[in-house]
């Protein structure tokens, strides 16, 4: 059991506890909540390290708990785990400061590996964010306003299309022949790209998909 | 300056309570409330403002123009019809009626519910109401804000006679003639229609126009009137329960629609797993309906045109999917419409996640595709046993001619890489030519 200080959020009883047994071995669960209003206070009060949270709920769902959460406990790391892969979930959570993304069929091992990174510092891809992300900074669109800031380097859009292609970070090491170090670098900084950035691109995709 | 502030406090709270007070504690009167202070600014509103605002709405559900008096009288503890009475009889004190309603109207808002039921006032308040109303009239009428004595009195015999007759307090769940007639209420039906027909004779005695008509006329078309007002009860009952009854019906077929999709879809596949004990069965069949629920709850006009590269890369993994019973995970970058370069290229990759499902042993595949301009990439890869392609004999025709002979013929080429540490790896790509 790792010192990992887990807090979850769900509206579904049944997911909620499952995941907690799931879990509970690997981490140390500090608490769970069903709403909005209860995880924000709870998760004040506990202090964990990583959130696990919903991405629908009533009251505002997970991009509400994140962004009143960020205001005062930045040092938080939120993981959306969502039953939703639609574009528009998942860019939103991400954008908002989520360090990771996950679809609810996730495996249990693959769940406790995501959790461990997120711990880490690390951000968490699933292929199809990667593909999302991808997608969004796809060489198709005229040249950027910031180039700096909105492109995505050769050996991070490499990366991303391997873990596109199913590959688990140390698979993609070893494929590349770089350190899982490395890797973990990247996507890093793709994360940090996709927040960060006000983006041309990125609104143009959204615009393009009818996402905003 | 703290105590002025809590005296007003509690003066405010007194001022909460003063219905509550003067109707059940008759006791010494709350402290009038301070004058406010002087002051330049912009007031907030007062609190009887916010009091009649959050006391009293519009009825959505007893209305007959617009639920002021529904509003009204759900207020007071009164029959609707009654408040009704009383402001038709008030229009002709001089218009005040109209004047009140349109104030009334213009200051409420509808209700977001007619949930909140009050207490029906009791009888002797009922009649202090009756005589405070009678004495409002006898003062308008002091005023001479009053259309004349031939013509108010027998209007508020009307009106009030009609009251009586429609008071739908008992009439809730009768909606029939019959039902009207025959509930409780019959001695105040009977002294109702009577009022309401003396009130319409002698309306028709003293009105000029009317009374030019004759005798005959005369009572045949107060008997009409009668008639009209005492059924039109029964016939607006009925109008708006046929609405109701039309309501009803869409709503359940809508039900009905929606509970026999899921019992074709979601109930099958339940029924289907409990009988499984293949874990992996268990899997597939979850992930199907999984896929068909989605698209049956969102998949109107949204997402990707059901002619696009990704619709038909999806679908065709999701037949192998079931087909095989195992989790095919697809994802894509770009889109483009179909042609017969990525058809073909479709077939090939179907062809590839085939082999992938049936010989790898893998308990997933994924297939990453990627459109850009200039060319057409597919991967599928698999983490399964992994195979030798050198040692596959040539005249084994899968991966020759599925994959890349259909794949050659659209100038692509196929690269697979394979071992039993690794996986297999197929790579499938195609040059596009600009349209």
């Amino acid at each position: 059991m790792s010192d990992v200080r887990l807090f979850l959020v769900d509206d579904h009883e049944l997911f909620l506890s499952g995941v907690k047994a799931e879990l509970a071995e690997q981490f140390e669960i500090v608490g769970s909540a069903g709403d909005v209003d209860e995880a924000i206070a709870q998760i004040r009060a506990t202090r964990p390290h990583v959130v696990l949270v919903d991405v629908h709920m009533p009251g505002g769902g997970g991009l509400a708990v994140i962004g009143n959460v960020a205001e005062t406990n930045p040092d938080v790391r939120f993981l959306a785990l969502s039953v939703s892969d639609a574009p528009e979930d998942v860019i939103a959570m991400i954008r908002a400061g989520a360090r990771g993304y996950v679809t609810k069929s996730i495996s249990p091992t693959e769940l406790v590996d995501a959790v461990t990174r997120i711990a880490d510092g690390d951000a968490v891809f699933s292929p199809r964010l990667a593909g999302f992300v991808l997608d969004a900074f796809a060489d198709v669109f005229p040249q950027p306003a910031d180039p700096e800031l909105d492109r995505l380097t050769p050996r991070e859009k490499e990366v991303l299309r391997q873990i596109a292609r199913g590959y688990t970070y140390k698979q993609v090491a070893r494929r590349l022949s770089i350190s899982v170090k490395t890797v973990e670098t990247h996507v890093s900084a793709v994360l940090r790209k996709l927040q960060l950035s006000s983006r041309h691109e990125l609104a143009r995709w959204a615009t393009d998909r009818r996402i905003v | 300056m703290g105590s002025q502030g809590q005296s007003r406090l509690s003066a405010g709270g007194a001022c909460d309570n003063i219905a509550v007070m003067i109707t059940d504690h008759p006791g010494p009167a709350p402290p009038p409330p301070p004058p406010p202070p002087p002051s330049d600014r912009v007031e907030p509103a007062p609190a009887w403002w916010h009091r009649l605002r959050s006391s009293l709405h519009r009825s959505g559900s007893d209305r007959v123009v617009s639920g002021v008096a529904g509003g009204l009288a759900r207020r007071v503890g009164l029959p609707s019809s009654y408040v009704r009475a009383a402001f038709i009889t008030l229009v002709f004190a001089g218009g005040i009626g109209a004047a009140v309603y349109l104030a009334l109207w213009a200051l409420t808002i509808n209700a977001v519910s007619d949930d909140v039921e009050t207490e029906p006032l009791p009888d002797h308040r009922r009649l202090a109401v009756g005589i405070m109303f009678l004495g409002v009239l006898l003062a308008l009428r002091g005023f001479e804000l009053w259309f004349g004595d031939g013509l108010v009195w027998p209007v508020a015999l009307v009106a009030f006679g009609t009251a009586a007759v429609w008071d739908r307090r008992e009439a809730k769940n009768g909606t029939t003639a019959r039902d009207i007639i025959a509930s409780p209420s019959r001695t105040r039906l009977l002294i109702g229609g009577a009022v309401l027909i003396a009130g319409l004779s002698r309306l028709f005695a003293s009105v000029d126009v009317l009374a030019g008509l004759g005798p005959v006329v005369g009572a045949v078309i107060v008997t009409a009137v009668g008639f009209m007002l005492v059924f039109g009860h029964w016939v607006w009952n009925m109008a708006s329960d046929l609405a109701t009854e039309r309501r009803d019906r869409i709503r359940s077929e809508e039900r009905a629609d929606m509970a026999a999709h899921l019992h074709d879809s979601v109930l099958q596949t339940l029924a289907l797993i409990q009988r499984t004990d293949d874990a992996r069965r268990m899997v597939t069949l979850a992930r199907a309906q999984e896929r068909e629920l989605r698209s049956w709850l969102y998949g109107s006009g949204e997402g990707p045109a059901a002619d696009s590269f990704t619709t038909a890369l999806t679908a065709a993994a999701a037949k192998i999917e079931g087909d095989h019973d195992i989790p095919v995970e697809v994802v894509t970058v770009g889109d483009a419409a179909v042609d017969d370069d990525l058809n073909a290229l479709i077939a090939a990759a179907g062809e590839a996640i085939t082999n992938a499902a049936k010989h790898s042993g893998a308990g997933r595949i994924s297939v990453y595709a990627e459109l850009t301009d200039d060319a057409v990439d597919v991967w599928i890869s698999d983490q399964g046993s992994g195979f030798d392609p050198a040692a596959v004999p040539t005249d084994r025709r899968g991966i020759a001619d599925s994959i890349r002979g259909r794949v050659g013929r659209h100038r692509g080429s196929v690269e697979i890489v394979s071992s039993p540490a690794e996986g297999t790896e197929v790579h499938l790509t195609m040059p596009r030519v600009a349209p």
